[in-house]
């Protein structure tokens, strides 16, 4: 007994100390964790119980009424319309420009690694104003679209347009530093292999990245359906027309229609929460090796 | 295939990484192109790929100028220092790759493709392994792949970067004698660019020996060894002692001791290269070109007894014996010996 009892205090204390050396007290590590939680309680918790409550406040036949409202299904049409239209012509710019960058070596590409960043760093009235300048109808275009009966700004292609030029970036940016990472090794191969330009992005390059692709697809489709500022300049607020969910939220609350202005807030809350969801779940499959070792030592009896 | 390359010039930026190089490999051989890093032989070996464009000069393919030919036309095999497997595939998709990205009229039909993977398996012996991925294999495993990848295509040229480089000591001795027994069955054109003289001498039948750019001798290995052209050849294919010397009157000396076998030279300063087994270690001075020096060190782990040793000018040297001639001798440290020098390499001090 005796024994066992001297073997086991040394190695204790040899825990405490190694875990002393370590860690800060817990005056130090309670304060700080009680910082991190009184903030996320304050900015993110708080807010979020808010709108459900809001939107829930006069009962749940009302929090549907106002999502059935034909104003507020418009809102929600041509929001899914833009995202549908913005997102997959992002990600084919997002994975050209990408491709390029990560890829190859060629003169200006700091210059196109800056303008790719623009839309990030203009604000987004800005990037609204842009478009009006450009296809309003004392813009430079505006009189000959006009002549031709075309309508971008105060119109739907004028919503989308905006929508294209914030987001451009998400899908860039993501995939920029994932195919400077993966080096070129494995399209060098496809290439002696015998492989083309177009066998080697889809077979090689694009399989390899597709994680990081879903990942930038996610992040530009939130904000393509969340764009408040550079739509709301373009848009012109037709109701039941160029009203986006974030446009539509803001009618409805300027014209005092508080759980109606947060039952419809709350989708977009809903959005974001899917967004967190499928963001987290990306970010943890990317983490896996190439292959399940199950998987792969399952199917290896069937060859 | 013979490979021809003439007058080929590449420079990245201001470094030039190959000036005015001239190769002809015969058909069939088995090619190592030797020297350390920087001396442009990886460049060399893109270039005749097709994966890196030289700035002046051709390449040809029995005799075909085939310059201007993307990496796409050229039919080569390339295997990767780091395997370059496709990470998503496995084992078996990898191989069948090169022949599922033919057009449509000339691919083979998939039982071909099956029965052509099958068979690379075996002769890579990984017939067990077809559904794996290659993060599941070992490196040398990802090698074998990577080549019967590369063989797939039967490509006319074989090339390999660096093939045994990021694998662990044994399993690349093991590695590049089993390419050489493949050589020996397929008779594959094939050029394999390596840093490691033992690697180029054991498996190559002819090698290239390269330095800053240019090539510094081309000949079979024992011819290479033996013969050394130029003092950076005789000293990168082995470990040597260097030693500052003279000619005087057509007599070389070392050290001011006569030297043996003083070359044909006309009088001038010279620098002596003398690998360390051609220094022998005696308690007596043999009357010439001994000279004295104490054991510092002795390293008795391996085939051969390396000694470093403090020469009387005050210069580290090292010896290497064979086990038997250590014992006999009963060597101890900072004992005082004699070294004659059997062998040695005199070149002109300005050719270094």
């Amino acid at each position: 007994m005796a024994t066992t009892a001297t073997f086991t205090r040394p190695r204790r204390k040899a825990l405490f100390r190694a875990q002393d050396a370590t860690t800060e007290s817990w005056a130090v590590r309670g304060l700080l964790i009680g910082t991190a939680v009184l903030f996320l309680g304050i900015f993110l918790f708080l807010p979020l119980a808010v709108v459900f409550t809001a939107a829930f406040a006069k009962g749940v036949s009302l929090y549907l009424a106002s999502l059935r409202e034909p104003d507020a299904l418009a809102a929600i049409r041509l929001t899914l319309l833009t995202a549908a239209i913005a997102v997959p012509l992002n990600l084919v710019f997002g994975v050209a420009a990408a491709w390029s960058i990560g890829k190859f070596e060629f003169l200006g590409k700091s210059l196109l690694i800056t303008l790719i960043d623009l839309p990030f760093s203009v604000s987004p009235v800005v990037a609204g104003l842009i478009y009006v300048l450009c296809f309003g109808l004392q813009g430079l275009l505006g009189p000959w679209l006009a002549a031709h009966n075309i309508k971008i700004i105060f119109a739907v292609p004028g919503i989308v347009l905006a929508t294209i030029f914030v987001t451009f970036p998400f899908v860039a940016r993501e995939m920029i530093p994932l195919f400077q990472a993966q080096g070129n090794e494995e399209e060098e191969a496809a290439l002696t292999l015998g492989a083309s330009g177009w066998q080697t992005l889809f077979r090689v390059t694009l399989p390899n990245a597709k994680w990081g692709l879903l990942y930038g697809v996610i992040l530009c489709n939130a904000r393509a359906m969340g764009e408040f500022g550079a739509v709301s300049v373009v848009s012109g607020h037709i109701r039941g027309l160029t009203n986006t969910v974030p446009l539509h939220i803001e009618i409805l609350y300027n014209e005092y229609h508080f759980t109606a202005a947060f039952a419809v807030a709350s989708l977009l809350t809903l959005l974001a929460l899917l967004t967190l969801f499928l963001k987290s779940f990306v970010e943890w499959k990317s983490r896996q090796p190439g292959a399940p070792e199950e998987a792969a030592g399952g199917r290896e009896g069937a060859a | 295939m013979s490979i021809e390359v003439r007058n080929i010039t590449k420079g990245f930026g201001s470094f030039t990484a190959l000036h005015h190089v001239d190769l002809e490999i015969p058909t069939g051989e088995l090619v190592a192109l030797l020297g350390p890093s920087g001396s442009g032989k990886t460049t060399l070996l893109r270039i005749i790929a097709g994966l890196e464009v030289a700035d002046a000069g051709t390449v040809h393919f029995d005799g075909d100028d085939i310059t201007d030919r993307s990496a796409r036309e050229r039919r080569v095999g390339f295997v990767f220092q780091h395997y370059a497997l496709f990470r998503h595939m496995t084992v078996f998709e990898n191989i069948a790759f090169g022949l599922q990205v033919r057009p449509a009229r000339l691919r083979p039909p998939k039982e071909t493709i099956r029965a052509k993977v099958h068979e690379l398996l075996r002769l890579i012996q990984l017939e067990g392994l077809a559904q794996r991925y290659p993060s599941q294999l070992s490196g040398g495993q990802r090698q074998r792949v990577a080549l019967a990848r590369a063989l797939a295509v039967e490509p006319s040229v074989l090339l390999l970067d660096e093939p045994f480089g990021a694998l662990d000591a044994k399993v690349r001795v093991e590695l590049r004698r089993w390419l050489r027994q493949l050589h020996d069955e397929i008779h594959i054109t094939s050029v394999f660019v390596t840093h490691d003289q033992e690697e180029a001498l054991e498996v190559a039948d002819r090698v290239v020996v390269m330095n800053q750019g240019r090539i510094e001798q081309v000949g079979p290995p024992d011819q290479v060894y033996d013969h050394p052209v130029s003092p950076f050849v005789y000293q990168f294919l082995g470990n040597v002692n260097l030693f500052h010397g003279r000619v005087d009157d057509g007599q070389a000396s070392l050290h001011h001791r006569a030297a043996p076998a003083g070359p044909n030279l006309p009088d001038h300063d010279t620098v002596v290269y003398v690998r360390p087994h051609f220094l022998e270690i005696h308690r007596q001075p043999n009357g010439g070109s001994h000279f004295r020096a104490v054991i510092k060190h002795i390293n008795r782990a391996g085939p051969v007894v390396k000694i470093d040793a403090l020469t009387e000018w005050g210069d580290l040297v090292q010896v290497e014996l064979p086990q038997e001639k250590f014992r006999e001798l009963r060597l101890s440290r900072n004992e005082s010996v004699f070294l004659i020098p059997k062998e040695m390499k005199v070149f002109r001090k300005s050719a270094v």
